[in-house]
């Protein structure tokens, strides 16, 4: 399944969130762990939605030693990124809840 | 907030562009890595490791383009990329270059600078506050010098009362000052003004203050308010003027503030006064007399009121005052009132010139795209092996079209540049043209408004080019291809548009030039024009010595006003006469003569009058003459020849027998077919008791030749010469006639003048020949400029016509080739070429000449001396355009008929 568009950026910032500071491949994982491997993130997706994420100020990066002493460049939810979080959050909480409601609202009689 | 900073990223992206390369190569290769490691971990072989961590990334090179996507602004990107293709192109045509840009700088620069002329005259909104509700009233009557008659004050009244439609009635009356400096004299143009004004036309002040009703009436002191200009040009902008007094006609005035800058209508005036400056103007003759009009009115439309409803009002009121106040309206002079938006009224004059140099810069414009489409289209078709390149490598139409545009952009942008740099200069050239006609030629600059029109110009150019030319429909390209097409050239409908282009060029060119000749021809007619004065070695001096303001102040006895005014005339006739003999006795003065006015120039007064023993018919329009004074030596001096009776001598003297001289008009209308010596006429009419002239019977005694005093275009008034003795010396001029040295002589005399009147202002010094420039220099100009866009126009249309034909010819080398190698000679090639372009001609001609036909009659009001649609100049209008077209049809036919056969069939 692909992943829909405008969710991702919710899904890399809250990962960023629950996780801290992440290189590429870190979100990637985690993003389809959390997904139950329902959704497959390949680089041509994830790396421009980094990249835009990154311009609109709501991500910071650095190279730095990854765990395995590897260089890689890592992502950190900046101060902007937490407050854009909470706000696409609740909007996210709205829209499905509207949704739901709608979805189970009883068939009228014809 | 957050799409701007994103877009600062993109646009700092695209030069960081590299080194974001590598480090997103990188950072993708890191994170290949630790999946492949993770892979490895969970028990893979190292290849499958590393295939299965490839194929879940999608691909390496497809993730850089999406981020390199996003990264800068791929659509800015890629104009950047057309215009350093674009430039590139252009740098290795430079020819084409070079004539396309000069083309369309020619066209652009013209239109540039005549449009900021229209848009400064007639179309941008006028510095007033609310400017387009202010109107302006004229009164005229039939009859010579009665176009506008301006109003009496009881008729400002009665507008006042009657016409609730207009919010505001001001009143301005122009007047002359003498404004006496530390060393020096001037004589101002002023406006004698109501104290609602400045209110009604929407203007305020830049320092102190502005005339307000409280400025009114007699018994205030009297106040000016100096206009931008003059306060500018008199006191070099000094602050410091305000609240002080100066000298105007003897009396202190005190300067109150300093205007806005704005036009003023009819004419340019140095300062505003309250009426009480003058006594005349506060006097009951001026406030209840009916027909003592000198008061020009302005008028604002009250709220909500529209111009519509103006007009019928004041026409509801005028009709009443004709029928009230019958001696003030004689019916056969047809008065009546005009009401006109103050804004056109500034811009009458101009209106018709100006659209038709507009209409010529248009013209010229036409020819140039025209020119450049055709260079376009030549060039198009050299380019199309190219455009198939492209399109083979997956350029789709829209990209192509883009491209052109982007090309085209860049040549009319140059051509734009260079054309504003030529509008710079000829701005200043026409900024002097325009002053002649509008009052509004100070506002006249290559502003935002004028520099948004040349751009606008500029990409609706680019726009034409670029989709005049036919690119393929998407798809065809590929069977092209694939046919080993090298090109699509020649198409029917190509050539047809080429053709059409030159046809146009040719019309259009000849439109333009039948215009500049018929121009031609009026300023040759009108510098041809008989002035009157049989010599041109005559110069004129304008000397006021009367200063008519000042004196008793009003409210009192008129007639205390009129014998103070007499007793300076008596020193003033004094000073005249010391002038004229010492000038008399200068080296090389011929003769000296004394007037009221100078020759050529329009009489300050003009009256009723009437003939002894000759009765008016009903619904005859009342005769008027133009009164003029001239000492007994003037007509000698001037130059002006008697046709019949005596001059004036020292013996017509005040007190001796009233005699006149009048022109051969005032005799021809007087007295067709019969000697007027000895016959008796008298001025006239209501207004003659407001003057200081009697209406005696006066003796004709001779009959002077005609003068063109309202200028050489206009036919020579009625006039009536009393002896300068004989009457008050309003205005007062010099006429000296003299040998060759005239610039020495008019020193020598200035320096005579200001020695016996050093409070005298020397209003201006003329020749003869000045006198009659100032009527033929405009249309001189006008000729000229229309003329220099009718000859580029040729030039350029020369040139299209070569230019197709030699396109022709070199598309049809292998035909041509074949047509020799088959038997027919270097002549049947030239003529066969010549036969193409002479079709074109003739089109064009034909198409010209009925354009001409009907657009000439368009200026009729600009021509003197020649009809409208003159055959001569249409003749050889035509004959000039078919001359130069053949010359250029002559040069790609010789080309044509030297093809050497075997080398043209050869290349095919």
């Amino acid at each position: 399944m692909d992943v829909q568009q405008g969710t991702l950026a919710l899904m890399i910032l809250r990962t960023l969130e629950v996780l801290g500071s992440l290189h590429g491949y870190g979100i990637a994982r985690r993003i389809e762990e959390t997904s139950k491997h329902r959704l497959t993130l390949n680089y041509g997706t994830l790396y421009p939605a980094l990249l835009k994420l990154e311009q609109e100020g709501f991500v910071s990066t650095e190279w730095r030693p990854s765990e395995n002493n590897r260089r890689a460049k890592y992502y950190a939810l900046t101060a902007a990124g937490k407050k854009q979080l909470a706000r696409e959050t609740r909007e996210w909480r709205q829209t499905a809840e509207l949704i739901a409601a709608f979805l189970a609202s009883p068939r009228e009689a014809p | 907030m957050r799409q701007i900073r994103a877009l600062l990223a993109r646009l700092a992206g695209m030069f960081t562009k590299n080194r974001a390369d590598d480090e997103l190569k990188e950072e993708l290769q890191s994170h290949l890595e630790m999946e492949t490691a993770e892979n490895i971990r969970r028990g893979m072989s190292p290849e499958d490791a590393r295939r299965h961590a490839l194929v879940a990334s999608g691909g390496l090179t497809r993730a850089v383009e999406a981020v390199r996507d996003r990264r800068g602004l791929p659509w800015l990107e890629s104009v950047a990329a057309d215009l350093r293709y674009a430039l590139r192109t252009l740098r290795r045509s430079p020819a084409f270059t070079a004539v396309v840009v000069v083309t369309l700088a020619l066209g652009i620069g013209a239109n540039t600078a005549i449009f900021s002329v229209v848009h400064a005259v007639l179309l941008k909104p006028l510095p007033n506050r609310d400017g387009d509700r202010l109107l302006y009233l004229r009164q005229s009557a039939d009859g010579p010098g009665q176009a506008n008659i301006s109003f009496s004050v009881p008729e400002v009244h009665d507008l006042r009362a009657g016409v609730p439609s207009l919010g505001g009635i001001a009143e301005y009356s122009p007047w002359n000052l003498t404004l006496q400096g530390d060393n020096d004299a001037v004589r101002l143009d002023v406006g004698l003004v109501t104290g609602n004004y400045f209110d009604v036309m929407g203007l305020s002040p830049v320092l102190g203050r502005l005339t307000r009703p409280s400025d009114d009436g007699a018994g205030v002191p009297p106040v000016m308010v100096l206009t931008h200009d003059f306060w500018v040009k008199r006191f070099s902008g000094n602050p410091a003027i305000v609240g002080r007094q100066v000298k105007l006609d003897g009396q202190s005035v005190t300067v109150i503030g300093v205007l806005q800058p704005a036009p003023f209508f009819p004419d340019r005036i140095d300062a505003l006064l309250n009426m009480v400056v003058s006594p005349h103007h506060v006097s009951a003759m001026m406030v209840q007399n009916r027909s003592h009009r000198m008061t020009e009115v302005v008028a604002r439309l009250a709220p909500g009121a529209t111009v519509a409803q103006a007009r019928t009002e004041v026409a509801a009121v005028y009709a009443r005052l004709q029928n009230d106040y019958k001696e003030a309206y004689n019916p056969g002079s047809h008065y009546r009132i005009v009401v006109t938006p103050f804004k056109e009224a500034l811009g009458e004059r101009a209106r018709l010139t100006l659209w038709l140099l507009m209409a010529a810069a248009a013209f010229v414009m036409i020819i140039s795209a025209a020119n450049v489409a055709n260079l376009t289209l030549m060039r198009g078709v050299r380019r199309e092996h190219e455009l198939v390149v492209r399109a083979a490598l997956g350029a789709g139409v829209a990209r192509l079209r883009r491209l052109l545009l982007v090309e085209n952009l860049v040549l009319t942008l140059l051509g734009a540049v260079s054309g504003v740099a030529i509008a710079l200069v000829a701005v200043r050239l026409l900024i002097s043209l325009a002053a002649r006609y509008s009052p509004r030629a100070g506002e006249i600059r290559l502003d935002g408004v004028v520099l948004g029109f040349t751009l606008a110009l500029s990409v609706a150019l680019a726009l034409l080019l670029s989709f005049i030319a036919s690119l393929p429909r998407e798809g065809t390209f590929a069977s092209w291809i694939s046919a080993g097409v090298r090109r699509m050239s020649g198409s029917l409908r190509k050539q047809r548009l080429q053709r059409g282009l030159v046809v146009a060029q040719v019309a259009v060119s000849v439109v333009l030039l039948a215009g500049a000749g018929l121009l031609t021809r009026t300023m040759i007619r009108l510098s041809e024009v008989d002035s009157g004065l049989r010599t041109e070695s005559v110069f004129a001096m304008d000397v006021p010595l009367l200063q008519l303001s000042g004196g008793p102040s009003s409210g009192t006895d008129p007639m205390a006003w009129f014998r103070h005014i007499m007793e300076l005339d008596v020193a003033a006739k004094e000073q005249y006469e010391r002038m004229r003999s010492e000038i008399r006795a200068l080296p090389g003065v011929d003769e000296a003569g004394l007037g009221s006015s100078i020759p050529l120039a329009a009489s300050m007064m003009t009256f009723d009058v009437k003939a002894e023993g000759q009765s008016l018919t009903v619904g005859e329009a009342v005769p008027r003459a133009d009164v003029r004074t001239a000492g007994p030596e003037y007509f000698r001096a001037s130059g002006i020849p008697l046709l019949a009776g005596r001059e004036f001598t020292s013996t017509d003297r005040a007190g001796s027998e009233l005699v006149v001289i009048v022109n051969k008009t005032f005799a021809d209308r007087f007295f067709p077919g019969a000697d007027p010596i000895g016959k008796r006429i008298a001025w006239t009419g209501p207004l003659l008791k407001l003057s200081p002239i009697s209406g005696d019977w006066r003796t004709i005694i001779g009959v002077s030749g005609n003068t063109r005093d309202g200028g050489l275009d206009a036919e020579p008034r009625a006039s009536v010469f009393m002896p300068f003795a004989q009457m008050l010396s309003i205005g007062g001029a010099l006429v000296i006639r003299g040998d060759s040295n005239a610039p020495g002589l008019v020193a020598a005399a200035t320096r005579i003048v200001h020695r016996i009147a050093p409070a005298a202002p020397i209003v201006k010094v003329l020749t003869v020949a000045q006198i009659k420039d100032q009527s033929v220099s405009p249309r001189r100009l006008n000729a000229e400029l229309v003329s220099s866009f009718g000859i580029l126009a040729l030039i350029i249309a020369a040139v299209g016509i070569a230019g197709v034909l030699a396109f022709s010819v070199s598309a049809r080398t292998t035909e041509i080739g074949i047509r020799m190698s088959l038997g027919a000679d270097r002549g049947q090639v030239q003529r066969m070429i010549l036969r193409e372009g002479g079709v074109l001609l003739v089109l064009g001609l034909v198409v010209g000449v009925a354009g001409a036909f009907f657009a000439t009659g368009l200026v009729r009001g600009l021509l003197f001396g020649v009809a409208p649609r003159d055959p001569t100049t249409f003749f050889g209008v035509a004959l000039l355009m078919l001359a130069i077209g053949i010359v250029a049809c002559w040069i790609p036919a010789l080309r044509a008929s030297r093809i050497d056969p075997a080398i043209a069939m050869r290349s095919a």
